[in-house]
């Protein structure tokens, strides 16, 4: 660094602060890519030097910085917030590791072949066929998958051999389609040891083990670094990044590898609108979720995949509109004499059905009217439901007193209720299309509870189902103990109030889609060769799941199969003087 | 402007910012609470809210820190670890400071991962948060 600045010294004007009134600020950011002649690279001093530079200090970047660390390398994670884990650092953190050491070690069985067909069917149904050699996956996605069936393990063992993320098996857990496969059906949730029993927790856990890990070790780590462009020397080699904090801009260089790791474009609407196949008002993920690796990678010939799709749940209306950086997604439904219903007041959806799932519902198109009449749908629930299922845990809409409740909408009456629903919907004209309650709203909703009413009576939802399929009762949340009860995500809602509601809307945990990499994290060129010295890992880059949540934590235990991948890859780099 | 009052002025006005620099508190000048506002704000807001009577986020409302118990504010959830390390502790100037250098290394269990090794940047943190009142 020392040098750096003497350089700039003896050339009057510093590189420093011509950088500094080029990048003020950070909506004026300039993404992309800068390359250097052999004999600027050379010339050009940076302000730091490491082997690997990790881009994100996340879900991903954190364990792809440890494992480059245990390989021996010089490592730097920059992160652009103040504080490490991103979105994971909100998550519950289940991580989803096929054939994992536990798994074996207990004697269940999960092989490769039960795990890729399982996968398959979710990721590309269109396509799925038993009788396809790769099961109707294109050779990248089938690599891809192949890659977490025999790497997630792997990393999952390593982390928690060094502590930096000690695990306790909860075997019960069952995949969301539990019912699809016989074999590897449950068991493959592992959980932050340390975590609470609710296993809300998880994300709190691991950023701090990873974290300490990372210093324990020698990883350097500096928050408020926000990476705007790759370096490249003049044979297209990726040399190092350029981040912008709080004093300007500085260079540093990678003598073997930059990997990114800084999230998808949950926080981006031009990205959002753009790219996504639906109208998502944003999501949970954390608020530096942007896009800058759609942008930096815009410049360098990628080929951009997956972008239409998303890990998806349903999220409060409101808060999405306040971009209100707690926002958790609605990861469980809770309450028992609770249901969801549209603007018409009548029901059109399971309420239990896992979230990434039921999220796909507000954004069902209605052609005749030219509309999506279900983009925001309203929870009631009654009293009872307030009192016995209210948690701050998991996103939940019904929360207990003291808990931010501004997104409450109450009426002493059903039609109280419904007149309040209508002005809290009017606040958002110019955010909703102008969505109102109709004029049977009062009458519909009354029939609606009538016959949910009756559901819950008999234990049997004759319109959708609820509670049938055992991933609705994972995340039924707390209720009510009711002796006897054939179907504990259902109770009668009460004929009087209070009555509260909400309004729900669809929502991102993160976008999955970014510039394709290999299995071994390697950023592909347009011609399917990698670009030398860059990897994305998590979501910045490519998922192979299309658009399926194949089950809890089946976002974070692949990302720690292709972290292990990446690290090892990068290791190999030659170092680039 | 003839040069003589332009060199009358630049000299009554440094003498102004002397007399200032010598009175006031002696880390800042007045400017830098906007600043250090706007620091906090932005690399804050992920978790905290700052006005009073502000809800919670994922950390709780930090209007009124200095001088409050430690892991006391009402209708918060705190974990048990932190509850535990705080303890008995109010929040001032030097708990903060030690709190922002490294909140591990205060409570081993925290919630709040956070370290920053810049004085400079910790002192904007405190400058805004002790303003908070």
């Amino acid at each position: 660094m020392a040098t750096h600045k003497q350089k700039e010294k003896k050339q009057g004007a510093s590189r420093r602060d011509f950088l500094k009134v080029a990048g003020a600020g950070t909506a004026a950011a300039t993404f992309g890519a800068l390359t250097l002649s052999a004999k600027e690279a050379k010339a050009q001093a940076f302000d730091a030097e490491y082997d690997i530079v990790v881009c994100g200090g996340g879900g991903a970047g954190l364990p792809v910085a440890l494992f480059s660390r245990w390989l021996g390398n010089k490592v730097i994670v920059l992160e652009k917030a103040a504080t490490l884990g991103g979105t994971s650092f909100k998550a519950a953190y289940w991580y989803w590791v096929p054939n994992n050491a536990a798994m074996r070690k207990a004697g269940i069985p999960d092989d490769k072949q039960h795990f890729l067909r399982y996968v398959a069917r979710l990721s590309q149904p269109q396509n799925f066929d038993l009788n396809h050699p790769r099961y109707g996956l294109s050779e990248w996605e089938y690599s891809m998958c192949e890659a977490i069936y025999d790497s997630s393990s792997v990393g999952t063992e390593l982390l928690s051999e060094k502590g930096a993320l000690p695990y306790r098996h909860v075997a019960p857990v069952p995949d969301y389609f539990a019912e699809m496969e016989t074999i590897g059906a449950t068991g493959r949730v592992l959980f932050p040891k340390d975590g609470a029993p609710s296993m809300s927790d998880g994300g709190q856990v691991a950023t701090r083990t990873l974290s300490t890990a990372c210093r324990r070790d020698g990883v350097t780590i500096r928050i408020g670094h926000r990476v705007q462009k790759v370096i490249r020397n003049d044979r297209g080699e990726v040399i190092g990044v350029e981040a912008k904090n709080d004093d300007g801009v500085i260079r540093i260089k990678a003598r073997k590898a930059v990997i990114f790791a800084t999230g998808g474009f949950t926080h981006d609407a031009e990205l959002r609108k753009n790219f996504l196949s639906i109208p998502a008002y944003g999501g949970c993920a954390a608020m530096t979720n942007e896009g800058d690796f759609v942008r930096i990678s815009s410049t360098l010939g990628v080929q951009l995949r997956n972008m239409n799709y998303a890990w998806m749940c349903p999220i409060s209306f409101e808060k999405a509109i306040a971009k209100d950086p707690s926002l958790i997604g609605c990861f469980s439904v809770a309450g028992d004499s609770m249901i969801f219903v549209d603007k018409r007041g009548k029901r059109v959806v399971n309420e239990k059905l896992h979230y990434n799932e039921l999220a796909q519902k507000f954004f069902e198109w209605e052609g005749a009217n030219a509309q999506f009449p279900y983009l925001i749908l309203t929870s009631i629930w009654d009293q009872r439901a307030q009192d016995n299922s209210a948690s701050h845990e998991y996103g939940r809409l019904i929360v207990p007193p003291g808990i931010d409740d501004r997104h409450v909408i109450k009426g002493a009456t059903l039609e109280e209720l419904a007149a309040n629903i209508d002005t809290r919907l009017q606040k958002y004209a110019g955010q909703n299309g102008g969505m109102r309650i109709t004029s049977d709203f009062v009458p519909n909703l009354k029939a609606s509870i009538a016959r949910f009413n009756e559901f819950a009576r008999t234990g049997k939802d004759l319109d959708f189902h609820r509670g049938e399929r055992g991933v609705d009762l994972l995340f039924n949340g707390n209720v009510k103990e009711e002796p006897g009860r054939k179907n504990p995500t259902m109770w009668p809602i009460s004929d009087a109030g209070p009555y509260y509601a909400a309004l729900v809307t669809g929502g991102t945990l993160d976008t999955k889609g970014g510039p394709k990499t290999n299995p071994e994290g390697q950023v592909l060129d347009l011609a399917d060769k990698p670009i030398p010295g860059l990897y994305g890992v998590g979501n910045c880059v490519a998922s192979a799941s299309g658009r399926a949540y194949w089950a809890g934590g089946g976002t974070l235990g692949p990302i720690i199969g292709f972290a292990h991948r990446a690290a090892n890859q990068a290791n190999k780099e030659p170092v680039r003087g | 402007m003839s040069k003589f009052v332009a060199a009358v002025k630049a000299v009554r006005i440094g003498a102004v910012v002397t007399t200032f620099v010598a009175t006031a508190t002696p880390l800042f000048a007045a400017d830098d609470l906007a600043a250090a506002k706007e620091y906090t704000v932005r690399y804050c807001i992920q978790c905290h809210t700052f006005e009073q009577g502000d809800k919670h986020g994922q950390g709780p409302n930090l209007f009124g820190l200095i001088g409050r118990e430690a892991a006391s504010a009402p209708g918060f959830v705190y974990s048990p670890g932190i509850k535990e390390a705080l303890k008995g502790k109010v929040w001032d100037r030097d708990l903060l400071d030690a709190w922002l250098t490294d909140t591990l290394a205060v409570a081993p269990k925290a919630q709040m991962i956070y370290f920053q090794d810049d004085p400079k940047a910790r002192a904007k943190l405190i400058r805004y948060l002790e303003s908070l009142k």
